[in-house]
């Protein structure tokens, strides 16, 4: 068993929380710059790095946050949130699955259909962002759910509760 | 499951945090524990007894009604 220790590289619990703050804004400009200057892969390596850096930051947090209680909470609302979530996924996905299977997917030649007719577009370009925004509110509603459930269980198990000794 | 944690704690003079820090927990997990909203893990359950200096029984107190509930 062993333990990991910080030496002279701590930080307080606010520090963090400004530093997520921080992260997320840039995140925010980075964002709209990636779509002014056309390159998606500046947002995305930016986000690697602010998850990264957020990870980092909060091993080093000087108070104690987490033991067996919270990585049970954690635990708990991870597998709920996967138990909902892949359900919702799943409806969204068959519907989008039914639109696909009712157009031409691309595998052979279009039905020739009419004389004069124009040819189909399989996967037009406005249909990949709308696609995208999609996945963007899935994962909002997963994120959702998962501080929906642990905020749940942190009340179940006593997270919140207040004694003589609180301040 | 029922403790007395309150009672030791209070035999020893600790305060929640203090405990809480000697056993390398949150001061939370100590309260969930004595309001029995939390039942500790076996390891943690010794670490408690061990800490006191008196055996595991005479902290935790089996309910076996409070798991039909």
């Amino acid at each position: 068993m062993f333990k990991i220790v910080y030496n002279g590289c701590n930080m307080k619990r606010n520090t963090f929380y400004l530093l997520t703050g921080v992260v997320a804004l840039a995140e925010v400009g980075i964002f709209w710059l990636s779509v002014e200057l056309e390159r998606p892969i500046l947002i995305q390596v930016a986000f690697v790095l602010g998850v990264l850096l957020i990870y980092g930051a909060r091993r080093m947090v000087e108070d104690r946050v987490e033991d067996e209680r919270t990585a049970m909470i954690t635990q708990k609302a991870a597998l709920r949130t996967l138990e909902v979530f892949w359900v919702v996924f799943f409806v969204f996905s068959l519907g989008s699955a039914v639109v696909a299977f009712s157009r031409p997917l691309g595998l052979r030649p279009p039905h020739p259909g009419p004389p004069n007719m124009a040819p189909v577009d399989v996967l037009e370009l406005p249909f990949v962002g709308g696609f995208a925004v999609f996945q963007m509110a899935l994962l909002c509603l997963m994120i959702f759910l998962y501080v929906g459930f642990k905020m749940y269980y942190a009340r179940k198990y006593g997270g919140w509760d207040t004694d003589e000794e609180q301040d | 499951m029922k403790n007395r944690i309150k009672v030791y704690r209070a035999m020893h003079d600790l305060t929640q945090e203090k405990l809480a820090n000697e056993l390398g927990v949150t001061r939370q997990t100590i309260l969930a524990i004595e309001k029995g909203k939390y039942d500790p893990s076996l390891d943690l359950a010794f670490k408690i007894a061990r800490f006191f200096g008196v055996a595991i029984e005479d902290i935790f107190i089996y309910d076996s009604t409070a798991e039909l509930k």
